[in-house]
């Protein structure tokens, strides 16, 4: 009984401290306010085992079709690069000013500070970047293209996004270029 | 000469100034947001390096080949005297469209 009591008591006492904390607005909103460690460490731990759970039965078809890459190179010109950047270009007015910040896409594995390791990586990349494209991420700035695209369209963009990295700025622009 | 250094006194702190600013100015200029759509530039393709086996290089083949195809049929389709034709009767009917206002 006095377990209870004593559950009871800290769940009042939680509920009371969440809603003085939402309600009082001392919790800083801006994209230009960096947030704690420990708070950004929260929520990349909470979306990438979100990401990796919900596209973890998703199959990848072939991508080694020559056709993704232009279909899917037209589309990341004109619907990612603003914030994913392209080969050669360094930064952009969204790359600086979205919180948290996109990742330059045309980085290869190595200089994003980790490796990839062989075909099974490969998938898991290309079934997590399908299911990104396709659903966005809540108040990140990223879309949910799959509203208005359909699957195959979207997996033209995952080819083209897996070979982006070893692209120079030449490629991109045939590529990416309109027909 | 003392107009003279005057004048490079007043002109040279304000271009530097202009210029610095402009420049400022430029990294959000409107234009900057604007994509505009662009061709392949398939002028610096160097096929005897090209691997066909490179899905990479393939699809540049294709988008150029796609391009200048396109670019064929479309010098094939006209008809210059034509053009001009219409060029010159259609500024005939703006003409007659700003009198009408």
């Amino acid at each position: 009984m006095k377990i209870s009591k004593l559950l009871l008591l800290l769940a009042v006492l939680g509920l009371g401290a969440g809603t003085t904390v939402m309600y009082s607005g001392i919790v800083n909103v801006a994209a230009d306010e960096p947030h704690s460690d420990l708070v950004y460490w929260l929520l990349e731990e909470t979306r990438e085992n979100s990401i990796a759970k919900a596209s973890r039965n998703i199959v990848v078809p072939d991508l080694s079709d020559p056709e993704l890459l232009l279909t899917g190179g037209t589309d990341y010109e004109f619907m990612c690069s603003t914030c994913h950047l392209k080969p050669g270009q360094k930064e952009s007015d969204m790359s600086l000013g979205l919180y948290p910040a996109p990742p330059n896409l045309a980085l290869t594995h190595e200089d994003h500070g980790h490796e990839e390791h062989g075909d099974d990586d490969a998938d898991q990349t290309a079934r997590k970047n399908f299911w990104v494209i396709k659903h966005g991420i809540k108040a990140s700035g990223m879309p949910a293209w799959g509203i208005t695209h359909d699957d195959q369209r979207i997996w033209a963009m995952v080819a083209f996004m897996k070979q982006l990295p070893n692209l120079t700025p030449e490629q991109y622009q045939v590529l990416t270029a309109i027909d | 000469m003392k107009t003279l250094t005057k004048i490079a006194l007043v002109l040279i702190p304000t271009i530097t100034l202009s210029a610095t600013l402009s420049g400022t100015a430029n990294a959000h200029d409107p234009k900057f947001h604007v994509k505009k759509a662009e061709k392949a530039n398939c002028s610096g393709m160097d096929h005897s390096k090209m691997d066909m086996k490179d899905p990479v290089a393939v699809a540049m083949m294709k988008k150029c080949m796609k391009q200048a195809k396109a670019a064929k049929k479309a010098m094939k389709g006209m008809d210059h005297s034509k053009m001009k034709k219409d060029e010159h009767s259609s500024k005939k009917t703006d003409g007659h469209n700003a009198q009408d206002h």
